[in-house]
Protein backbone atom coordinates (compact mmCIF):
# COMPACT_ATOMS: atom_id res chain seq x y z
CA UNK A 1 0.00 0.00 0.00
CA UNK A 2 2.96 2.65 0.88
CA UNK A 3 4.86 1.36 -2.29
CA UNK A 4 1.82 2.25 -4.21
CA UNK A 5 1.57 6.01 -2.63
CA UNK A 6 5.32 6.30 -3.18
CA UNK A 7 5.11 5.38 -6.62
CA UNK A 8 1.77 7.06 -7.86
CA UNK A 9 2.34 10.61 -5.99
CA UNK A 10 5.10 11.70 -8.25
CA UNK A 11 3.38 10.83 -11.39
CA UNK A 12 -0.12 12.24 -10.11
CA UNK A 13 1.88 15.45 -8.86
CA UNK A 14 3.88 15.46 -12.36
CA UNK A 15 0.00 14.58 -14.71
CA UNK A 16 -1.12 17.85 -12.41
CA UNK A 17 1.30 20.15 -13.12
CA UNK A 18 1.68 19.76 -16.88
CA UNK A 19 -2.39 19.84 -17.05
CA UNK A 20 -2.28 23.35 -15.66
CA UNK A 21 0.72 24.40 -17.36
CA UNK A 22 -1.42 23.34 -20.72
CA UNK A 23 -4.67 24.75 -20.00
CA UNK A 24 -2.86 28.15 -18.80
CA UNK A 25 -1.25 28.08 -22.38
CA UNK A 26 -4.29 26.87 -23.98
CA UNK A 27 -6.21 30.12 -22.04
CA UNK A 28 -3.80 32.58 -23.59
CA UNK A 29 -3.18 30.91 -27.32
CA UNK A 30 -6.95 30.42 -27.98
CA UNK A 31 -8.16 33.63 -28.27
CA UNK A 32 -5.10 34.99 -30.27
CA UNK A 33 -5.61 31.60 -32.68
CA UNK A 34 -9.51 32.61 -33.34
CA UNK A 35 -8.73 36.14 -34.14
CA UNK A 36 -5.93 34.79 -36.33
CA UNK A 37 -8.08 32.35 -38.12
CA UNK A 38 -11.07 34.89 -38.48
CA UNK A 39 -8.38 37.44 -39.61
CA UNK A 40 -6.87 34.61 -42.48
CA UNK A 41 -10.71 34.01 -43.78
CA UNK A 42 -11.82 37.57 -44.48
CA UNK A 43 -8.36 38.05 -46.00
CA UNK A 44 -8.38 34.79 -48.34
CA UNK A 45 -12.32 36.33 -49.51
CA UNK A 46 -11.21 39.94 -49.86
CA UNK A 47 -9.06 37.98 -52.39
CA UNK A 48 -11.13 35.95 -53.76
CA UNK A 49 -12.90 39.08 -54.70
CA UNK A 50 -11.05 42.24 -54.74
CA UNK A 51 -13.38 44.37 -56.51
CA UNK A 52 -15.51 44.30 -53.30
CA UNK A 53 -16.15 47.17 -51.30
CA UNK A 54 -18.83 46.27 -49.01
CA UNK A 55 -17.62 43.24 -46.46
CA UNK A 56 -18.28 39.89 -47.63
CA UNK A 57 -21.04 38.76 -45.85
CA UNK A 58 -22.13 34.67 -45.57
CA UNK A 59 -24.73 33.80 -47.85
CA UNK A 60 -25.82 30.17 -46.54
CA UNK A 61 -24.12 27.00 -45.69
CA UNK A 62 -24.31 23.81 -48.52
CA UNK A 63 -22.90 20.20 -48.45
CA UNK A 64 -19.91 18.37 -50.26
CA UNK A 65 -18.23 15.02 -49.19
CA UNK A 66 -20.96 15.34 -45.90
CA UNK A 67 -19.50 17.97 -44.65
CA UNK A 68 -20.74 21.64 -44.49
CA UNK A 69 -19.20 24.49 -46.08
CA UNK A 70 -19.86 28.14 -46.23
CA UNK A 71 -20.68 31.03 -49.16
CA UNK A 72 -20.65 33.66 -49.76
CA UNK A 73 -21.90 36.93 -51.69
CA UNK A 74 -19.23 39.90 -52.07
CA UNK A 75 -21.07 43.22 -53.60
CA UNK A 76 -19.52 46.53 -54.34
CA UNK A 77 -22.00 49.73 -53.60
CA UNK A 78 -25.00 47.24 -52.66
CA UNK A 79 -24.53 45.52 -56.40
CA UNK A 80 -23.34 41.73 -56.49
CA UNK A 81 -20.37 41.07 -57.92
CA UNK A 82 -19.09 37.34 -57.11
CA UNK A 83 -20.51 34.49 -55.28
CA UNK A 84 -17.45 32.42 -53.16
CA UNK A 85 -18.29 29.16 -51.68
CA UNK A 86 -15.69 27.19 -49.51
CA UNK A 87 -15.55 24.02 -51.06
CA UNK A 88 -13.69 20.70 -50.83
CA UNK A 89 -12.59 17.20 -53.50
CA UNK A 90 -11.07 13.78 -52.58
CA UNK A 91 -7.85 14.10 -53.64
CA UNK A 92 -5.03 11.07 -53.93
CA UNK A 93 -4.41 11.01 -49.58
CA UNK A 94 -6.80 14.22 -48.81
CA UNK A 95 -9.32 16.01 -49.17
CA UNK A 96 -8.41 19.53 -50.70
CA UNK A 97 -10.01 22.54 -49.38
CA UNK A 98 -10.72 25.58 -52.05
CA UNK A 99 -12.09 28.82 -52.32
CA UNK A 100 -14.10 28.78 -55.94
CA UNK A 101 -15.42 32.86 -56.78
CA UNK A 102 -17.73 33.45 -59.54
CA UNK A 103 -18.88 36.61 -61.20
CA UNK A 104 -22.27 37.14 -61.87
CA UNK A 105 -22.35 35.92 -65.38
CA UNK A 106 -21.61 32.14 -63.73
CA UNK A 107 -18.27 31.94 -64.51
CA UNK A 108 -15.30 31.29 -62.53
CA UNK A 109 -12.98 33.91 -61.78
CA UNK A 110 -10.93 32.48 -59.33
CA UNK A 111 -10.00 29.06 -57.42
CA UNK A 112 -7.47 29.43 -54.53
CA UNK A 113 -6.46 26.13 -52.49
CA UNK A 114 -6.88 26.82 -48.72
CA UNK A 115 -5.89 23.16 -47.53
CA UNK A 116 -4.53 20.09 -48.47
CA UNK A 117 -1.93 17.02 -47.92
CA UNK A 118 -1.25 15.74 -51.09
CA UNK A 119 2.36 13.87 -51.76
CA UNK A 120 4.85 16.26 -52.35
CA UNK A 121 6.41 16.85 -55.16
CA UNK A 122 3.73 15.00 -56.62
CA UNK A 123 -0.05 15.52 -55.82
CA UNK A 124 1.05 19.59 -54.42
CA UNK A 125 1.61 20.05 -57.96
CA UNK A 126 -2.17 20.97 -58.42
CA UNK A 127 -1.25 24.59 -56.20
CA UNK A 128 0.79 24.98 -59.33
CA UNK A 129 -0.64 28.86 -60.79
CA UNK A 130 -0.49 27.13 -64.46
CA UNK A 131 -3.04 24.36 -63.11
CA UNK A 132 -5.38 26.67 -61.00
CA UNK A 133 -5.01 29.21 -63.47
CA UNK A 134 -7.12 27.31 -66.10
CA UNK A 135 -10.26 27.01 -63.77
CA UNK A 136 -10.57 31.16 -64.74
CA UNK A 137 -13.37 32.32 -67.13
CA UNK A 138 -14.48 28.61 -67.40
CA UNK A 139 -18.11 28.08 -67.21
CA UNK A 140 -19.74 24.94 -65.72
CA UNK A 141 -19.97 22.62 -68.70
CA UNK A 142 -16.00 23.18 -69.58
CA UNK A 143 -14.91 21.89 -66.26
CA UNK A 144 -13.55 18.51 -67.29
CA UNK A 145 -10.57 17.25 -66.46
CA UNK A 146 -8.82 16.04 -69.44
CA UNK A 147 -5.55 13.80 -69.39
CA UNK A 148 -3.56 15.43 -72.36
CA UNK A 149 -3.92 18.77 -73.95
CA UNK A 150 -6.96 20.98 -74.30
CA UNK A 151 -7.47 24.62 -73.89
CA UNK A 152 -11.25 23.96 -73.73
CA UNK A 153 -11.33 22.33 -70.50
CA UNK A 154 -8.90 21.48 -67.43
CA UNK A 155 -5.76 19.64 -68.36
CA UNK A 156 -4.63 17.23 -65.83
CA UNK A 157 -1.06 17.52 -63.49
CA UNK A 158 0.64 14.69 -65.56
CA UNK A 159 1.71 12.32 -62.63
CA UNK A 160 -0.80 13.83 -60.10
CA UNK A 161 -4.15 12.78 -61.74
CA UNK A 162 -5.92 11.79 -58.61
CA UNK A 163 -4.99 15.54 -56.88
CA UNK A 164 -5.82 17.09 -60.08
CA UNK A 165 -9.38 15.05 -60.36
CA UNK A 166 -9.43 16.04 -56.75
CA UNK A 167 -9.46 19.91 -57.53
CA UNK A 168 -11.24 19.48 -60.47
CA UNK A 169 -14.99 17.57 -58.39
CA UNK A 170 -14.25 20.42 -55.51
CA UNK A 171 -14.89 22.99 -58.05
CA UNK A 172 -17.60 21.30 -60.23
CA UNK A 173 -19.40 20.70 -57.10
CA UNK A 174 -19.48 24.36 -55.87
CA UNK A 175 -19.90 26.16 -59.25
CA UNK A 176 -23.11 23.56 -59.60
CA UNK A 177 -24.33 24.26 -56.35
CA UNK A 178 -23.55 28.68 -57.20
CA UNK A 179 -25.46 28.03 -60.62
CA UNK A 180 -28.39 26.38 -59.46
CA UNK A 181 -28.77 29.01 -56.42
CA UNK A 182 -27.67 32.54 -57.95
CA UNK A 183 -27.63 31.15 -62.13
CA UNK A 184 -31.74 31.28 -62.78
CA UNK A 185 -30.61 34.95 -62.59
CA UNK A 186 -28.38 35.51 -65.68
CA UNK A 187 -31.06 33.76 -67.79
CA UNK A 188 -34.47 35.57 -66.27
CA UNK A 189 -32.94 38.55 -68.77
CA UNK A 190 -33.07 41.77 -66.94
CA UNK A 191 -32.51 40.65 -63.05
CA UNK A 192 -30.60 42.72 -61.29
CA UNK A 193 -30.51 42.12 -57.70
CA UNK A 194 -29.47 38.22 -57.34
CA UNK A 195 -32.11 36.47 -55.61
CA UNK A 196 -32.79 32.94 -54.87
CA UNK B 1 29.25 10.44 -20.67
CA UNK B 2 29.34 11.59 -16.98
CA UNK B 3 29.59 15.23 -15.41
CA UNK B 4 33.92 15.34 -16.06
CA UNK B 5 33.19 15.92 -19.76
CA UNK B 6 33.18 19.11 -20.86
CA UNK B 7 30.39 21.08 -21.69
CA UNK B 8 31.89 22.17 -25.49
CA UNK B 9 32.56 18.44 -25.81
CA UNK B 10 28.89 17.42 -24.80
CA UNK B 11 27.86 19.89 -27.52
CA UNK B 12 30.06 18.38 -30.41
CA UNK B 13 29.18 14.89 -29.32
CA UNK B 14 25.38 15.67 -30.05
CA UNK B 15 26.10 17.22 -33.49
CA UNK B 16 28.22 14.95 -34.99
CA UNK B 17 30.02 12.26 -32.72
CA UNK B 18 26.45 10.99 -31.73
CA UNK B 19 24.58 12.45 -34.25
CA UNK B 20 20.85 11.32 -33.42
CA UNK B 21 20.05 10.52 -37.11
CA UNK B 22 23.34 9.56 -38.62
CA UNK B 23 24.87 7.68 -35.48
CA UNK B 24 22.19 6.32 -33.05
CA UNK B 25 20.42 5.99 -36.14
CA UNK B 26 17.34 7.06 -33.88
CA UNK B 27 13.97 9.02 -34.79
CA UNK B 28 14.45 7.87 -38.73
CA UNK B 29 11.13 7.35 -39.47
CA UNK B 30 10.44 11.18 -39.01
CA UNK B 31 13.73 11.86 -40.68
CA UNK B 32 12.34 10.44 -43.83
CA UNK B 33 8.83 11.41 -43.32
CA UNK B 34 9.62 15.35 -43.32
CA UNK B 35 12.59 16.17 -45.44
CA UNK B 36 11.23 16.17 -48.89
CA UNK B 37 12.24 19.85 -48.80
CA UNK B 38 14.91 22.13 -46.86
CA UNK B 39 12.38 23.75 -45.53
CA UNK B 40 10.04 21.06 -43.81
CA UNK B 41 13.48 19.73 -42.36
CA UNK B 42 14.64 22.78 -41.01
CA UNK B 43 11.01 23.75 -39.55
CA UNK B 44 10.85 20.38 -37.72
CA UNK B 45 14.11 20.55 -36.53
CA UNK B 46 13.22 23.80 -35.11
CA UNK B 47 10.46 22.58 -32.82
CA UNK B 48 12.33 18.99 -31.76
CA UNK B 49 15.41 21.04 -31.18
CA UNK B 50 12.83 23.05 -28.69
CA UNK B 51 11.64 20.30 -27.38
CA UNK B 52 14.35 18.39 -26.83
CA UNK B 53 15.93 20.62 -24.98
CA UNK B 54 12.62 21.40 -22.43
CA UNK B 55 12.38 17.91 -21.82
CA UNK B 56 16.00 17.36 -20.87
CA UNK B 57 15.95 20.13 -18.33
CA UNK B 58 12.50 19.09 -17.53
CA UNK B 59 13.63 15.43 -16.38
CA UNK B 60 17.29 16.61 -15.38
CA UNK B 61 15.14 18.90 -12.46
CA UNK B 62 12.85 16.44 -11.75
CA UNK B 63 15.38 13.29 -11.59
CA UNK B 64 15.02 12.78 -8.04
CA UNK B 65 11.56 13.50 -8.29
CA UNK B 66 10.32 10.95 -10.81
CA UNK B 67 10.27 7.66 -9.22
CA UNK B 68 12.35 4.81 -11.48
CA UNK B 69 9.38 2.36 -11.50
CA UNK B 70 7.32 5.05 -13.31
CA UNK B 71 10.03 7.16 -15.40
CA UNK B 72 8.74 6.05 -18.42
CA UNK B 73 5.26 7.73 -18.48
CA UNK B 74 7.20 10.41 -16.53
CA UNK B 75 9.42 11.11 -19.36
CA UNK B 76 6.34 10.84 -21.92
CA UNK B 77 3.94 13.47 -20.32
CA UNK B 78 6.43 15.65 -19.93
CA UNK B 79 7.30 15.22 -23.67
CA UNK B 80 3.62 15.65 -24.28
CA UNK B 81 3.27 18.84 -22.58
CA UNK B 82 6.09 20.69 -23.97
CA UNK B 83 4.78 19.48 -27.45
CA UNK B 84 1.55 20.66 -26.50
CA UNK B 85 2.45 24.03 -25.58
CA UNK B 86 4.95 24.68 -28.90
CA UNK B 87 2.06 23.12 -30.53
CA UNK B 88 -0.24 25.81 -29.22
CA UNK B 89 1.68 28.53 -28.93
CA UNK B 90 2.44 28.04 -32.82
CA UNK B 91 -0.76 27.63 -33.74
CA UNK B 92 -1.53 31.15 -32.60
CA UNK B 93 0.95 33.47 -33.13
CA UNK B 94 3.16 31.34 -36.02
CA UNK B 95 0.04 31.00 -38.41
CA UNK B 96 1.99 30.42 -41.96
CA UNK B 97 4.75 27.58 -40.01
CA UNK B 98 1.92 25.94 -38.37
CA UNK B 99 0.19 25.29 -41.88
CA UNK B 100 2.92 23.69 -42.83
CA UNK B 101 4.11 21.62 -40.42
CA UNK B 102 1.31 21.57 -37.60
CA UNK B 103 1.01 17.99 -38.80
CA UNK B 104 4.19 16.73 -37.86
CA UNK B 105 4.46 18.64 -34.02
CA UNK B 106 2.06 16.22 -32.06
CA UNK B 107 4.32 13.51 -33.37
CA UNK B 108 7.33 14.52 -31.66
CA UNK B 109 6.13 13.05 -28.11
CA UNK B 110 6.52 9.72 -29.37
CA UNK B 111 10.31 10.09 -31.11
CA UNK B 112 12.97 7.64 -29.38
CA UNK B 113 15.61 10.63 -29.63
CA UNK B 114 13.50 12.30 -26.89
CA UNK B 115 12.75 9.74 -24.82
CA UNK B 116 16.40 7.98 -25.22
CA UNK B 117 18.03 11.34 -23.94
CA UNK B 118 15.48 11.74 -21.34
CA UNK B 119 16.34 8.12 -20.23
CA UNK B 120 19.97 7.92 -20.48
CA UNK B 121 21.30 11.30 -20.18
CA UNK B 122 19.17 14.04 -18.71
CA UNK B 123 17.89 11.60 -15.98
CA UNK B 124 21.54 10.99 -14.75
CA UNK B 125 23.19 14.63 -15.07
CA UNK B 126 22.36 18.08 -13.66
CA UNK B 127 20.95 20.73 -15.35
CA UNK B 128 23.50 22.35 -17.19
CA UNK B 129 24.73 19.69 -19.31
CA UNK B 130 21.37 18.18 -19.47
CA UNK B 131 20.40 21.56 -21.21
CA UNK B 132 23.80 21.56 -23.41
CA UNK B 133 23.08 17.93 -24.25
CA UNK B 134 19.50 18.79 -25.16
CA UNK B 135 20.78 21.28 -27.42
CA UNK B 136 23.33 19.59 -28.96
CA UNK B 137 21.36 16.44 -30.15
CA UNK B 138 18.63 19.27 -31.30
CA UNK B 139 21.12 21.12 -33.16
CA UNK B 140 22.25 17.66 -34.84
CA UNK B 141 19.18 16.43 -35.35
CA UNK B 142 18.18 19.97 -37.37
CA UNK B 143 21.43 19.55 -39.48
CA UNK B 144 20.89 16.56 -40.11
CA UNK B 145 17.37 17.04 -41.17
CA UNK B 146 18.58 20.02 -43.36
CA UNK B 147 21.28 17.84 -44.94
CA UNK B 148 18.35 15.80 -45.98
CA UNK B 149 16.50 17.96 -47.33
CA UNK B 150 18.77 19.57 -49.27
CA UNK B 151 19.77 16.63 -50.60
CA UNK B 152 16.76 14.99 -51.81
CA UNK B 153 14.63 18.17 -52.61
CA UNK B 154 17.77 19.15 -54.87
CA UNK B 155 17.79 15.90 -56.47
CA UNK B 156 14.05 15.43 -56.33
CA UNK B 157 12.72 19.35 -57.20
CA UNK B 158 15.35 20.78 -58.50
CA UNK B 159 14.63 23.43 -56.25
CA UNK B 160 15.90 25.08 -52.58
CA UNK B 161 13.71 26.13 -50.01
CA UNK B 162 11.36 25.66 -52.76
CA UNK B 163 13.66 28.08 -55.02
CA UNK B 164 13.99 26.91 -58.24
CA UNK B 165 17.18 25.92 -59.35
CA UNK B 166 17.39 23.72 -61.99
CA UNK B 167 14.66 23.82 -64.78
CA UNK B 168 13.82 19.98 -63.69
CA UNK B 169 13.61 17.44 -61.74
CA UNK B 170 16.33 15.31 -61.94
CA UNK B 171 15.49 12.34 -60.03
CA UNK B 172 11.77 12.44 -58.71
CA UNK B 173 11.82 9.67 -56.82
CA UNK B 174 14.23 11.55 -53.98
CA UNK B 175 11.11 13.56 -52.64
CA UNK B 176 9.22 10.05 -52.64
CA UNK B 177 9.20 7.71 -49.32
CA UNK B 178 11.53 5.67 -51.33
CA UNK B 179 13.98 8.22 -51.77
CA UNK B 180 14.42 8.82 -48.49
CA UNK B 181 15.44 5.85 -47.84
CA UNK B 182 18.21 6.01 -50.10
CA UNK B 183 19.24 9.39 -49.16
CA UNK B 184 19.11 8.13 -45.72
CA UNK B 185 21.15 5.20 -46.03
CA UNK B 186 23.71 6.54 -49.27
CA UNK B 187 24.44 9.70 -46.69
CA UNK B 188 25.05 7.45 -43.74
CA UNK B 189 27.83 5.30 -45.56
CA UNK B 190 28.83 8.58 -46.75
CA UNK B 191 29.67 9.91 -43.22
CA UNK B 192 31.03 6.91 -42.11
CA UNK B 193 33.67 6.54 -44.90
CA UNK B 194 34.43 10.00 -44.42
CA UNK B 195 34.80 9.51 -40.92
CA UNK B 196 37.21 7.06 -41.38
CA UNK B 197 38.84 8.02 -44.18
CA UNK B 198 39.90 11.55 -42.85
CA UNK B 199 39.09 11.70 -39.37
CA UNK B 200 40.40 8.36 -37.90
CA UNK B 201 37.23 7.35 -36.22
CA UNK B 202 35.43 3.62 -36.54
CA UNK B 203 32.89 4.24 -39.20
CA UNK B 204 30.23 3.11 -36.60
CA UNK B 205 27.39 5.01 -37.27
CA UNK B 206 23.80 3.45 -37.17
CA UNK B 207 25.08 1.67 -34.27
CA UNK B 208 26.49 4.00 -32.37
CA UNK B 209 29.65 5.03 -31.68
CA UNK B 210 32.52 5.53 -29.47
Amino acid sequence: MKDIIKITFPLVVIFVVAGVIMAVTYQYTHPVRVQAEKKEKELALKEMAPQATDPIKPAGTWTVNNKPYEYYQATAGGKPIASIAETAGKGYSSYIKMLVALSPDMKISDVKVLDMNETPGLGDQVLEKSFLDQFKGKSLPQIVLIKGETKENIQAVSGATYSSRGVTNGVKDAVQMLVDKYGAGIKTAAAQGVTK
Amino acid sequence: MSNNVSLGTLFKNGVFGENPVFRLALSLCPAVAVTSGVKNGFLMGVAVLFVMTMTNVTVSLLRNFINPKVRIPSYVFITATWVTVIDLWMSANQRAVYKDMGLYIMLIVAFAIILSRAEMFASKNKLLPSFVDGVGMGVGFLLALMLLGVFREFLGKGSLWGAQILPGKPLLIAIMPTGGFFAMGLMMGGLNWMDRKFFGGTGGGGGGHH
